[in-house]
């Protein structure tokens, strides 16, 4: 913990603060996520567990990196390449809209990085903006592998169906799946996909119901020819909704180029089988034609505020006093 | 991915004696440290030696199996695996003298069941274990950190269950000439309980030990893979690497020979002696190391971020849109 000097906050985990602070050495910047073991009876929780096991086993120039490890009394560090910024932050910088060429490289890197993620086994469940940082050169790396993990091929392993933010969730995630596969990333990437074309989110409910109910109107209903698997999930038979059509591509996602639609469409789809794989979609046209993904040097490159720069808009003014000092009351 | 991993990277051996030599390294090492006040030539009488250290750990390597064997919910392969595979790379580093295998083994085991997803609480865990299970349970949550430190954190585990699997595809799809693979398994499956008492799995990749565990069965039951191995799993090259390999790793699993119960009460006496009294949950001079510990660590938090949460408690509210006005302070 010497060699580090800690500067400030930059949030917090679901155990223990987040940490701005440089190497007092070497003089770059990390976030330190510390994590408390003190109050935890399990010992280490599962999904520290998790990000630790699978981030040792990744290196990819588009996943975050682990640097280093280690306990500090009775509680444990994990140091992390400092991120300035992130894609939630970059969607909604109303100063720098991103043009199509800078749009397409981000979607670029987030495939690569999921691309070499899967090709690990490693399946990460919670995709979504706010996971997704970027570094002070604009380039995007995959972190908060909390809800990672390994991926068997056999099928033989249900999993817990509540992972993945809502507005992400892939549609068998939502029906009560226990059973899927790294096809959830693929649904999550599509959903920020059309979120960075649209710079809005393309599909937010307030409740999973809600979040059903918006995915089947956008996209129409799907039926057991698009969706074989569908009458068999576990929530199926508990939900009925009103038959929809669904709209237009060209509705969804008003500004997108034919190539874009062509691409969202073959990852959105109900059939998790049948959705493309993230390596078959970087072979997409999307990402051979004009304009071309722009080079990393023409990204917006965030400044080392840009996170606190972007946020202060965001809040919404009808929240309850009460509700925006929760957080802040139970740290103080 | 295997070749890519933390496990080839680190925790591979190229031979028996590399891993020999580390361990009396680590042997060595801890009698220095603890046996200024014992004159050398009385060392070796009060300390273990390397080869008594591998004794106590063959012993507990078996209780840790049995252990996992009786565990309740029952516990899936892979986990049973994964922990055995942290026992032994704990002890590669460090000492029996040090920690005591009856602590480690319970730990590994509990990060175990972490790591492969096999969730089960702490209490679940603890009601499998005899005696004083609040103990036991502060045990293992105080040595769980420790235990991940000693692992240098590589927690993923490659083991050869996959591989199996995937060669019995295989045969099933390229070797047509064996009549019912699936008569191979128990065999398989015997096999692998015993490599895993071995060093083996220190030294070769998960798939030779799947393979030279197929190759075993296929002995045993009287079936022949020679020409699918031969023919079809390998070209001329690599041949001589993997027939060596499968021929090491087989030999090795045939002089897996529990130590019997005198030895082990004999070499316990001993370890009671000589081990290091400062991680002993029973000692004086332990307990009150946890203490200090804790009140330390209380202190040192307490400043530290108190400075800081006061700094970001401030910022927030700037952030978050409270006018100056509301503010007591600015008044």
């Amino acid at each position: 913990m010497e060699k580090y000097v800690v500067v400030g906050r930059i949030g917090e985990g679901a155990h223990g603060l987040v940490l701005k602070a440089y190497h007092v050495e070497q003089g770059n910047e990390v976030a330190l996520k510390k994590v408390l073991l003190k109050k935890i009876d399990e010992g280490i929780p599962t999904s520290v567990l998790r990000e630790v096991k699978t981030l040792q086993e990744l290196r990819h120039r588009n996943v975050v990196e682990l640097i280093d490890v280690f306990p500090v009394g009775l509680d444990f560090v994990m140091v992390f390449e400092y991120m300035p910024s992130g894609v939630w932050e970059i969607i909604r910088d109303s100063e720098r809209p991103l043009n199509d060429s800078q749009k397409k490289t981000y979607v670029k890197m987030l495939f690569e990085g999921v691309s070499y993620m899967h090709a690990n086994n490693v399946m990460h469940r919670d995709l979504k903006p706010a996971n997704l940082l970027v570094n002070r050169e604009g380039v995007l790396k995959i972190a908060d592998f909390g809800l990672g993990r390994l991926v068997w091929d056999d099928n033989s392993h249900s999993y817990s169906h509540r992972v993945a933010t809502r507005w992400y969730r892939a549609p068998e995630l939502l029906y009560g799946a226990r059973y899927y596969t790294t096809a959830v990333d693929i649904w999550a990437v599509g959903c920020i996909f059309g979120e960075i074309l649209n710079s809005a989110p393309l599909f937010a409910g307030e409740t999973d119901i809600e979040q059903l109910a918006i995915v089947l109107r956008l996209l129409g209903s799907p039926t057991t020819e698009s969706w074989p698997d569908l009458t068999t999930l576990p929530d199926y038979n508990k939900i009925t909704f009103p038959c929809h059509k669904g709209l237009p591509w060209d509705l969804i996602v008003p500004d997108a180029t034919p190539d874009a639609i062509d691409l969202i469409k073959q990852l959105l789809v109900y059939n998790s089988s049948k959705r493309l794989t993230a390596s078959s979609a970087l072979k997409h046209l999307y990402f051979h034609s004009r304009p071309f993904p722009c080079p990393e040097s023409a990204l917006p490159k965030p400044t080392p505020d840009h996170r606190v720069q972007v946020k202060p808009e965001e809040v919404k003014g009808n929240l309850k006093r009460t509700v925006l000092f929760q957080n802040l009351l139970s740290i103080v | 991915m295997f070749p890519m991993s933390s496990q080839k990277m680190y925790w591979i051996f190229s031979d028996e004696n590399d891993i020999t030599e580390l361990r009396e390294k680590t042997n060595s090492e801890f009698i220095e440290k603890h046996g200024v006040n014992v004159p050398r030539d009385q060392r070796e009488e009060h300390f273990l030696t390397t080869s008594e250290e591998r004794i106590l750990l063959k012993f507990y390597e078996l209780q840790l199996r049995d252990f996992c064997r009786r565990f309740v919910p029952p516990m899936p392969r892979p986990t049973v695996a994964t922990a055995l595979h942290y026992f032994k790379r704990f002890y590669l580093r460090n000492s029996v003298m040090d920690y005591h295998p009856k602590e480690i083994l319970v730990t590994c085991v509990y990060l175990g069941c972490k790591v492969e997803e096999f969730n089960v609480s702490i209490s679940q865990f603890v009601a499998n274990i005899k005696g004083d299970r609040e103990k036991a349970s502060d045990i293992i949550l105080n040595n769980e950190l420790l235990l991940m430190q000693q692992l240098n954190y590589n927690l993923t585990v490659h083991n050869p269950f996959r591989p199996v699997e995937g060669l019995m595809i295989d045969i099933k799809t390229r070797c047509t000439s064996l009549e019912n693979p699936e008569k191979l398994r128990p065999h398989i499956d015997d096999f692998l309980e015993r490599v895993f008492l071995t060093d083996s799995i220190l030294i070769y990749a998960p798939s030779q030990i799947a393979l030279a565990a197929t190759l075993h069965a296929a002995s045993r039951a009287a079936a022949n893979l020679d020409n699918y191995v031969t023919d079809t799993l390998f070209s001329r090259e690599h041949l001589p690497g993997i027939i060596e390999a499968v021929r090491k790793i087989r030999s090795m699993a045939k002089c897996v020979e529990p130590p019997t119960r005198e030895v082990v009460r004999s070499l316990e006496k001993k370890l009671d002696k000589c081990r290091n009294q400062a991680n002993n949950p029973d000692s004086e001079i332990y307990k009150q190391r946890m203490q200090d510990m804790l009140d330390e660590d209380d202190l040192r938090d307490n400043e530290k971020y108190a400075k800081i949460i006061q700094d970001q408690a401030e910022h927030d509210e700037k952030v978050l849109g409270v006018s100056k006005s509301l503010s007591p302070s600015a008044l």
